[in-house]
């Protein structure tokens, strides 16, 4: 059995021009020690998917349905009050978008990350503090920073801090989303290898959203392409990488600029669709350079045309 | 040491425009030839004072006048009135900072002295005790609920508190403590018009506190309702933007209560802004207690300000204009004290 | 550019807080035009800082609409003018000029106060005799007052005139000798033994107006009196030009007067062209320098920019009122040294908003594009710069003219308005000082404020329509 086991999830907003089906039955598992990445275009649900996983639901809710199993549980049926105190952060934490502003600046930086443990756990703050200056050394931050405030340290350093406050409860998975977008380069390679470390030395599985192909490429085990609120194509990363089978993932592989060779990298034709009014049929059809007539009418089942690879595209419609 | 540092070099500026203001005023005392009219003042009544001495010893009423003139020479050379005012200029300074400005031209301290540093100072206290009640009245109602509304937002009490808001910017101060002496003491007789305490206050230290509370009623409702519409606007407005941001939402994430979101990571980040608007609103509520104290004849700076106005008393006019000043810059500094002891992010 | 200006009008007139605000601000216009062309310039001078001029008005009375609102009618003000005889007598020893004033009193309370005035005498021989008689409803007669001419000087030669540039002004009220007549006239026709100096303090328009009770109280007597001023001349050619009788009565006009007299609807008037000139104006000076300074600051950098922005510093860090009352009390109450004092005190904020703006513009590409064809630094910060500001500037000018009308009302209740103008700030001052409030004299008090009130309102509602314009994030979206 899986460690998480997410099937059907559905996670749908009232809004002023409609409801917007942001994730659309969604499903896919993740093992123990194992990095999933979910990749796919801004708009196409990544983070709403991440809020759904931890119940964040906003206010303006229209459907939340589905299973979210983890250890037997159902999250999805879990009231508000047990998923703060059992779920959040002891069994999944989140590292969110854009460090910059994660983190309440008028406290101490060390404070903020031993909170959950004095709060959820009830240790008090001379057994706080260890942990955490243990997990801070565990991301690479020198222990002076425990008593400094988020303005005083760079942007890496503060998504360093960010993911010690990620780990600090041992969870057992840990959703980053977009976790280096908004650094440098140079240190979104440092800090991808300081999650590479984590994963492999303590055994945490991950949930790694991002754009990026090429990046969720770096970690990733499997790989869920995800588009318009649904998981057109899911596979282990060398199958999705190496041999893309929906017609978006190819696209989007080809979007990618190589090191070498003389191909120029492509665009995708068209624009993101409306999540209110999605298009009829296969939700990739008025971009897709496979189209077929079945494809304007019927939303594609779920074929598997390789072993544990997935895709949701009429093209493999005989195999199944 | 960033805190240290920073609360010195703004003790430094403050201090400097204060006494930036006081040369200013020395300037326009001198050049308008007040300066002259005031040392002259002093001179004479000094003369006056020696005469009255004097005449009991020097019976001959020339060598008396011949001993006076010799000493009004000494008075005016020693006071700089025979040199021209600019030259005079630290030793002006040096009196208003200090308030020795001699005495008051027709008003007088409570106990009936004139010294116009006793008249300052005895008013003093009156009017922080009024200034401070009414502010913190203000900003609890403010922040309770402001926070309320922030919570409510687009609902009928953020409208009417919006809409009240406007309205409380277009209404004088001075006007409402008018409207509330008709509308209580002279209609309904329910409070005093005016003053500290009842003629003749009670002797009772208790009952003269509640007495001294029942003439504070309408006084400080006055400061309360002119400034409380504006209290909620802004709190209410800072607290929405700040329970929008990422951290409150990543701090709920980490399954942090929410009274804990709400308190440490809403309200305690709201203070520092809520704050500055209270520096800002300063120099208002300055305003509002001059104008209240003189509707309500509450003993305060205030209301001698007016009365040195309508008497043309000179020099308590200065003294005030002074007194003012330097209350405005302590609590301005005061406030920033708190201000950098509550954020972080401005030291260096 | 002007299609930019269409759109945000269209912008700005789609709310209706807008609508309100241009509305009430038609009409503030409307009225301040109607003072300006109606009234001379000197009013404030000539006629409202002029006791004289009050001298026949009822004192401290509420508007005369208050009577529809209680059962106890107070009395109207009365004022009776002719400038012909009604009739004329002939005697043996010339003419006697009767004027006859028919009253119908029906009040609750006696009148406040009778003065009967002469104006433009010529004669020529004996110097005329005028006497003043009233014929009660009850059918009683008195004698009221008799007053001779001013005699011919040495050296005058007739004709002889008098009361041309000043008006003779009689008051019976106060007046000993009819304490007298009405003391005896008392203790004739009813009995009732009363001094002349307790006459005169019941007043004596409140005796002739009424009846007395047994224990010295009196009851009004409601009726027509006939009073009838007679005067006797001894030339043919004696002529008087104006005879006026006053019965002064407890409530007057539109809005009441003060305690002076003063006919408040008029004063309050008179305040519409003052607040808005000095709040247009104040605010115009205000905005022009503050965010012309903030330009030249922002753009042209260095030393300027250092210099500027000290003075800016230092003045936001001064408390204003306290300052304000100092320099309005040494440097004089003028109307134009408190524009200038209050210009003084308002171009830091702008200055500072505007140069940051400035900075912000400083670095576009418009600008780079127009430095490299050489435009010099003037023309920039005209002709690009100040365009960009402008929206900002001009909702900022709105915004600040409420302050500086509040400022000067402030100012003017403290004492140190201008005393030559009226204002309502003025108007509120006079009630205060003179304890209108603890009387209760809400006909003097309310108003003023509720004007001032109305007046900062308009222009906040104005402001808040121009909101969207000047901050595009608040336009709805389409």
């Amino acid at each position: 059995m899986a460690l998480l086991e997410i099937n059907q999830l559905k996670l749908y907003y009232k809004t002023l021009r409609g409801i917007v089906k942001a994730v659309d039955n969604v499903s896919f598992d993740v093992e123990a020690g194992e990095a999933i990445g979910i990749v796919g275009e801004s708009g196409c649900g990544k983070t709403s998917m991440a809020n759904a996983i931890i119940k964040m639901l906003p206010s303006n809710v229209a459907l939340y349905q589905g299973r979210i199993i983890l250890d037997r549980i159902n999250i999805v049926d879990l009231p508000e009050d047990e998923v703060r105190r059992k779920i959040r952060w002891r069994y999944i934490s989140i590292v969110f978008q854009g460090a910059m502003n994660v983190l309440n600046p008028v406290i101490k930086v060390g404070y903020q990350i031993a909170e959950p443990l004095i709060i959820h756990a009830g240790m008090d703050k001379e057994e706080a503090y260890k942990i955490v200056k243990e997990k801070m050394r565990l991301v690479g931050l020198h222990e002076e920073v425990f008593d400094r405030y988020p303005h005083e340290l760079s942007g890496g350093m503060k998504q360093r801090v960010v993911i010690a406050m990620a780990l600090v409860m041992n969870p057992k998975i840990i959703i980053l989303d977009e976790p280096t977008s908004a650094l440098d380069v140079s240190i979104q390679a440092q800090i991808m290898n300081l999650l590479k470390k984590l994963k492999r030395d303590l055994n945490i599985s991950m949930i790694f959203i991002t754009h990026d192909i090429a990046l969720s490429s770096d970690i990733s085990d499997k790989i869920a392409v995800m588009y318009a609120g649904q998981i057109v194509e899911i596979g282990s990363a060398e199958q999705v990488l190496l041999s893309p089978k929906h017609p978006y993932t190819q696209k989007l592989l080809r979007a990618t600029p190589r090191l070498t060779g003389e191909e120029k990298p492509e665009f995708i034709p068209g624009t993101p669709p409306d999540l209110v009014n999605p298009p009829n049929g296969c939700r990739f059809h008025p971009r897709c350079s496979y189209v077929m007539d079945i494809c304007r009418e019927l939303e594609p089942k779920i074929f598997e045309p390789e072993e544990n690879q997935k895709v949701m595209c009429w093209l493999y419609g005989d195999k199944k | 040491m960033g805190l240290a540092s920073t609360l010195f070099l703004r003790a430094l500026t403050l201090a400097t425009v204060l006494i930036l203001v006081v040369f200013f005023i020395v300037i326009i005392l001198g050049a308008t030839g007040t300066s002259d009219k005031i040392l002259q003042a002093m001179v004479n009544e000094e003369v006056m004072m020696l005469r009255q001495s004097l005449a009991k010893t020097i019976k001959d009423p020339q060598e008396l006048e011949r001993v006076i003139d010799v000493r009004r020479q000494e008075l005016m050379e020693f006071y700089g009135l025979t040199k021209p005012w600019y030259v005079r200029l630290p030793d002006m300074a040096w009196r208003v900072l200090t308030l020795d400005l001699g005495k008051a031209r027709t008003l007088k301290t409570f106990t009936g002295g004139n010294k116009v540093s006793d008249i300052v100072m005895e008013r003093l206290t009156n009017t922080i005790i009024l200034v401070t009640s009414a502010t913190i009245i203000s900003a609890l109602i403010g922040l309770v609920l402001g926070v309320r509304i922030a919570t409510k937002v687009g609902g009928i009490l953020d409208r009417i508190s919006s809409y009240m808001s406007a309205i409380s910017y277009a209404i004088p101060t001075w006007w409402i403590g008018i409207i509330l002496i008709m509308v209580f003491s002279f209609l309904l007789r329910l409070f005093p018009f005016g003053g500290l305490y009842s003629t003749p206050p009670p002797s009772d230290p208790y009952l003269r506190f509640l007495d001294m509370l029942w003439h504070s009623v309408l006084p400080v409702t006055t400061l309360v309702v002119a400034s409380v519409g504006v209290w909620v606007y802004t709190t209410r407005t800072i607290v929405l933007n700040i329970a929008q941001e990422d951290f409150v939402n990543a701090a709920r994430a980490r399954g942090l209560p929410e009274e804990l979101v709400r308190r440490r990571y809403i309200m305690r980040v709201a203070a520092p802004p809520i704050l500055t608007n209270v520096i800002l609103g300063l120099a208002t509520s300055i305003s509002g207690a001059i104008l209240t104290e003189t509707v309500f004849n509450w003993p305060g700076l205030g209301r001698l300000f007016y009365d040195a106005v309508l008497v043309m008393d000179e020099v308590v006019v200065i003294a005030l204009t002074y007194i003012f000043t330097l209350v405005y810059i302590v609590a301005r500094f005061l406030l920033e004290v708190l201000y950098i002891i509550l954020d972080p992010r401005v030291r260096y | 550019m002007p299609v930019r200006f269409n759109e945000t009008l269209q912008e700005f007139w789609r709310l209706k807080v807008s609508k309100v605000g241009v509305a009430f601000l038609t009409i503030l216009v409307f009225l301040s035009i109607y003072v300006v062309t109606s009234y001379p310039l000197d009013f404030g001078v000539r006629y409202w800082n002029n006791p004289a001029y009050w001298a026949d008005y009822p004192k401290s009375a509420p508007p005369s609409w208050v009577n529809y609102f209680s059962d106890q009618k107070l009395p109207e003000h009365y004022v009776l003018v002719y400038d012909k005889p009604s009739d004329i007598m002939s005697t043996e020893s010339g003419r006697t000029l009767l004027y006859i004033f028919r009253l119908d009193f029906q009040a609750d309370k006696p009148p406040t106060f009778i003065s009967f005035t002469l104006e433009n005498l010529t004669y020529y021989s004996d110097p005329p005799t005028a006497r003043l008689n009233v014929k009660r409803p009850d059918g009683k007669d008195i004698k009221l007052y008799e007053y001779i001419a001013p005699a011919p000087y040495a050296g005058e030669s007739p004709p002889y005139m008098r009361f041309y540039d000043i008006p003779k002004r009689i008051s019976i009220t106060g007046d000993m000798s009819v304490a007298s007549a009405l003391a005896r006239f008392l203790l004739r026709e009813y009995n009732v033994s009363i001094r002349p100096s307790e006459v005169n303090s019941i007043g004596q328009h409140t005796i002739v107006f009424s009846v007395p009770g047994p224990n010295k109280e009196f009851y009004v007597l409601k009726g027509e009196y006939i009073f009838t001023i007679s005067i006797d001349t001894y030339d043919p050619r004696d002529n008087i030009g104006k005879v006026k009788l006053v019965i002064g009565g407890n409530v007057y006009g539109f809005m009441g007067t003060d305690s002076l007299g003063r006919d408040l609807s008029i004063g309050l008037l008179f305040g519409f062209p003052i607040a808005l000139f000095i709040g247009i104006v104040t605010s115009t000076i205000t905005t022009l320098l503050g965010a012309g300074l903030g330009i030249v600051g922002g753009y042209v950098g260095g030393k300027v920019d250092e210099v500027i922005q000290r003075v800016a510093d230092f003045v936001n860090n001064i408390p204003l009122l306290p300052l304000l009352i100092f320099l309005a009390f040494i440097l004089g109450q003028n109307i134009w040294i408190l524009v200038f004092l209050l210009v003084a005190f308002g171009w830091p904020t702008l200055t500072i908003i505007v140069r940051s703006m400035v900075l912000q513009l400083k670095s576009s590409q418009f600008i780079e594009a127009a430095i490299s064809l050489g435009a010099s630094r003037l023309w920039i910060m005209f002709r690009h710069i100040f365009p960009q500001v402008a929206p900002f500037v001009f909702a900022q000018l709105i915004f600040f003219t409420p302050t500086f009308i509040l400022l000067e009302a402030a100012l003017s209740f403290l004492g140190l308005g201008d005393p030559t103008i009226p204002t309502w700030g003025q108007i509120l001052e006079y009630g205060f000082r003179s304890g209108g409030i603890y009387v209760g004299l809400w006909w003097w008090i309310i108003p003023p404020g509720l004007l001032i009130i109305w007046t900062a309102i308009t222009f906040v509602l104005i402001a808040l329509g121009m909101e969207p314009v000047v901050n595009p994030r608040l336009r709805r979206m389409k």
